[in-house]
């Protein structure tokens, strides 16, 4: 049966100690230091260059970390093609992706002093919080990725989606059968709950978790505990109860699995248009400056 | 124990068929086996499945005969205790047993076929949170759209079909949305046109030219020409190659453009002169490249810069004046004797004069700005004016008539002389006092004669053009034309012509910091400051030790290479700069 959620993560863990090595700590974080060195040698020109009157994208330095910026960011978003291809060793998908994040996150540093801290209402300021926005979603990403996948097979206990759709089911045919003696009132509200769909209630109840128009939370209200009922609980009401109970539970799972989920999931929505967005205000960006020249 | 067992069963078109049989026994077996008590041929069941048996504590207890597990309640398990008034459900290959109880203790157990193929990926599907949101791709594609449209082609396209005028700041610009091109504010020379980007930015893709910037500033003075630019500029450093050879492949100008030093965007300040290395670049070793300039070689004012060479009058009745250099220590002869030092005495004549004057600016001791007069701009003084400055002690009186003084007029000779011989005829004070003569012979009448006693002039009429005489206090004596006369007096205008020097700009110094007046016993004294006098406050540009890191722009303009700065020139605007108060250093 199910073993307790401790044991599980602690077997997860020591799984993944053994044999598996995250992308963040690849080679020894190799990517990570070709990054930091990139910052470096980038803070250092910044700082050394006295440039004048002001540190400007269009000086000599501005325009060679802005091309070494355009680069990296053309480079990083091939990551979307690059994933669909697999291949291992040196360039493994590994490698890339660590790359991705590591040298991703050096754009911080090489966008914002090409912009020589000059932002405006403009489609050059556009472009780098775009850029921003398109890091701080990864930056959430790569977060996600570490802490929920261990809180999401917890809240499984072993069970497939596939069997938490099927138990229920379950749980609803033998509903339907139970609410058979009911009144008309109370076979509205368990109509109403058995034909709520699982799945709605969209992406903001989702992420939040939070579903105030639940159809099974409203008929376990409109199906009241009646003390008086308390020395015969073998009544149709009791076992309508029950199960409405039961199928309250099993909500719950499946919907703190779609929460897990969609938290693991939202960031893309954002990384990916956002990157894309990013592209096209860079094409704007660097036409516009030499349309300008 | 007895249990209801009801099949559920379908006819090819779909009715349902419902059997009913009751089975009184202690426990209930459930297999493909034909002998078990409810027979289910699916060969996903095994022969002996499972058992059920009553609870002890008055439920059932549901248990797997073999290996095989089977569900409940859409879950997996080997064995389970269920209360049967709760009901359950038991799920064994493609078989759904509903397990209930009537108020009569009956358990029944309604067995059904499972429907297949309710669309299991699909619900799988909906996990993911993509079910819930707008496309990925669709976001993109709409980000992108909109991008590309509000800032390239609404802005290229009113660019390319604009109307070609002349810059015109007056007028606002005809391109839409390309202030989201803006890289920064234009500085405050060009605010005006800042919505008017395509004055500047004519063509697509051509650099702002030169030639754009002289539709408005056409009256530019050049620095010089430009072969002679061009001889004088060094050879380009290898970094400075490289990047005029990269932003060449781009299209730019070159070192010689107006966008080379004149930059734009930087925000809403004064356009900054060039920086001191930008002049050094040519100047630090003209003479090598321009073997001809007079131009001594400068980079640097506190480490490389040529002595002052001031424009003097070195002879007397010279025409115009000649530029030495203070280091061969030149005396200026202008014609006028003026010791500075006599008048600057705090304990002399002229300090005792001025402070019996009293009023009128006067009543202590002579300083230089009771003969010096700044002029308006700050920058010089005025030319010294003899009935101004001089008058008030030296005196042009000759006459007296009645509280009315008659005084010579300054600088017109011959008109002097004149005066004083007239004066001749000026009424005289009567012979005999209390008597008046008759008639016509009295004071007014038509034979009235001066009879009285020649009046002693303050003025000799013979003696003021001689050596000794009055003029003479000043002027140096001379015969023009055979008639007595004076040195003309020449004094230039500024001395140094070729810099932006401004005494409002240093007027928290004393006049003696630079000018040693108290001291100079002659007017052949040049009372310039030399450079060195100069340099222990100014230093170049990168000396931040100096009390004023000066660069070449401070003193001199580029475009007007032989003036003085242009209005507007920083060092125009240093008069309106607060300074520090050093009077008591």
């Amino acid at each position: 049966m199910a073993s307790l959620p401790e044991n599980d993560t602690d077997f997860h863990a020591a799984r993944r100690a053994s044999d598996h090595e995250s992308f963040l700590v690849h080679r020894r974080m190799r990517w990570a230091k070709v990054a930091g060195a990139l910052c470096l040698s980038a803070f250092l020109g910044y700082f050394l260059i006295d440039q004048q009157p002001r540190p400007n994208g269009g000086s000599w330095y501005g325009y060679t970390l802005g091309t070494i910026g355009l680069g990296l960011i053309v480079w990083l978003s091939l990551l979307g093609v690059r994933k669909r291809n697999m291949s291992e060793g040196r360039w493994s998908l590994k490698a890339w992706t660590s790359a991705h994040v590591y040298l991703g996150l050096s754009l911080i540093v090489i966008g914002t002093l090409h912009t020589g801290f000059q932002l405006g209402w403009n489609v050059h300021t556009l472009a780098w919080a775009l850029m921003m926005l398109v890091i701080v979603s990864g930056l959430y990403g790569v977060a996600v990725y570490v802490l929920l996948p261990g809180q999401l097979s917890a809240n499984r206990k072993e069970t497939t989606r596939a069997q938490m759709i099927a138990a229920l089911a379950a749980i609803d045919r033998q509903l339907k059968h139970a609410a058979q003696p009911l009144g008309r009132e109370q076979s509205d509200l368990v109509i109403a709950a058995l034909e709520q769909d699982v799945f709605g209630g969209g992406a903001w109840a989702r992420l939040t978790g939070r579903y105030p128009n639940c159809a099974t939370r409203r008929a376990l209200c409109g199906l009241p505990d009646d003390f008086r009922t308390m020395a015969d609980n073998t009544g149709p009401e009791e076992r309508v109860r029950v199960l409405l109970r039961r199928r309250d539970a099993q909500l719950g799972q499946i919907r703190r699995h779609l929460r897990l989920k969609a938290l693991l999931e939202v960031w893309l929505f954002v990384h990916i248009p956002a990157t894309i967005a990013l592209l096209a205000a860079l094409f704007a960006h660097v036409t516009s400056v030499f349309y300008y020249w | 124990m007895a249990f209801l067992i009801r099949t559920i069963d379908h006819t090819a078109a779909g009715r349902e068929i419902v059997r009913e049989r009751m089975v009184e026994s202690g426990s209930l077996t459930i297999g493909r086996a034909a002998e078990n008590d409810i027979h289910l041929p699916d060969l996903a069941v095994e022969q002996h499945h499972v058992r059920i048996v009553p609870a002890p504590d008055g439920g059932l207890r549901i248990e797997a005969v073999g290996t095989l597990g089977f569900g409940l309640d859409g879950r997996s398990v080997d064995a389970a205790n269920i209360d049967p008034r709760e009901g359950g459900e038991l799920a064994l290959g493609s078989s759904i047993l509903a397990i209930t109880q009537g108020d009569d203790g009956v358990v029944g157990i309604t067995i059904r076929q499972l429907e297949t193929g309710e669309g299991e990926g699909d619900v799988l599907r909906s996990f993911a949170l993509a079910s819930t949101l707008p496309g990925k791709r669709a976001l993109s594609w709409a980000f992108v759209g909109a991008i590309l449209a509000a800032f390239l082609a609404v802005p290229i396209v009113t660019h390319l079909t604009r109307e070609r005028i002349d810059p015109d700041a007056a007028r606002a610009g005809q391109v839409a949305l390309d202030s989201s091109w803006s890289t920064g504010r234009l500085s405050l020379a060009h605010h005006g046109l800042e919505d008017n980007c395509e004055a500047c930015h004519v063509d697509a893709f051509v650099s702002v030219r030169g030639s754009t910037c002289l539709t408005c500033h056409q009256d530019l003075g050049e620095h010089t020409t430009a072969p002679r630019l061009a001889d004088g500029r060094a050879p380009l450093g290898i970094g400075d190659a490289v990047q005029w050879s990269v932003a060449g492949l781009f299209g730019k100008e070159g070192p010689g453009a107006c966008t080379t030093c004149h930059t734009e965007h930087e925000g809403p300040t004064r356009m900054e002169p060039a920086s001191q290395k930008f002049c050094a670049d040519c100047h630090a070793a003209l003479d090598t490249r321009l073997t001809d300039t007079a131009l001594g070689n400068a980079s640097d004012f506190g480490k490389a810069h040529p002595q002052f060479r001031p424009a003097i009058f070195t002879r007397l009745q010279q025409t115009a004046p000649v530029r030495i250099s203070l280091g061969d220590k030149p005396r200026e002869v202008n014609g006028l004797k003026f010791p500075h030092d006599l008048h600057l005495d705090p304990q002399g004549g002229a300090a005792r004069m001025a402070i019996r004057l009293g009023g009128g600016g006067y009543g202590s001791p002579l300083a230089c700005k009771d003969c010096h007069t700044p002029n308006p701009d700050g920058i010089g003084f005025a030319p010294i004016d003899m009935e101004e400055d001089c008058e008030s002690c030296h005196s042009l009186v000759y006459d007296k008539v009645g509280s009315t003084f008659r005084t010579l007029r300054h600088g017109d000779v011959r008109q002097a002389q004149a005066d004083l011989i007239a004066m001749d005829r000026a009424p005289r004070r009567p012979v005999v006092t209390g008597r008046t003569r008759p008639g016509q012979f009295a004071r007014g009448g038509r034979y009235y004669s001066n009879f009285g006693p020649p009046v002693s002039s303050f003025v000799g009429v013979n003696r003021a053009l001689e050596p000794g005489g009055v003029c003479s206090e000043c002027h140096l004596p001379t015969t023009r034309n055979g008639l007595a006369d004076v040195m003309p007096v020449n004094l230039p205008d500024r001395f140094l012509i070729h810099g932006g020097f401004s005494h409002a700009a240093h007027r928290q110094e004393k006049c003696s910091s630079c000018h040693k007046a108290e001291t100079s016993e002659t007017s052949t004294d040049l009372l310039l400051p030399d450079l060195k006098s100069c340099r222990e406050c100014h230093l170049g540009e990168d000396a931040v030790k100096a009390e004023v890191p000066s660069s070449c722009a401070m003193c001199h303009s580029y475009h007007v290479p032989g003036g003085s700065a242009a209005q507007g020139h920083p060092v125009m605007r240093r008069g309106s700069v607060p300074t520090v108060n050093r009077m008591g250093k």
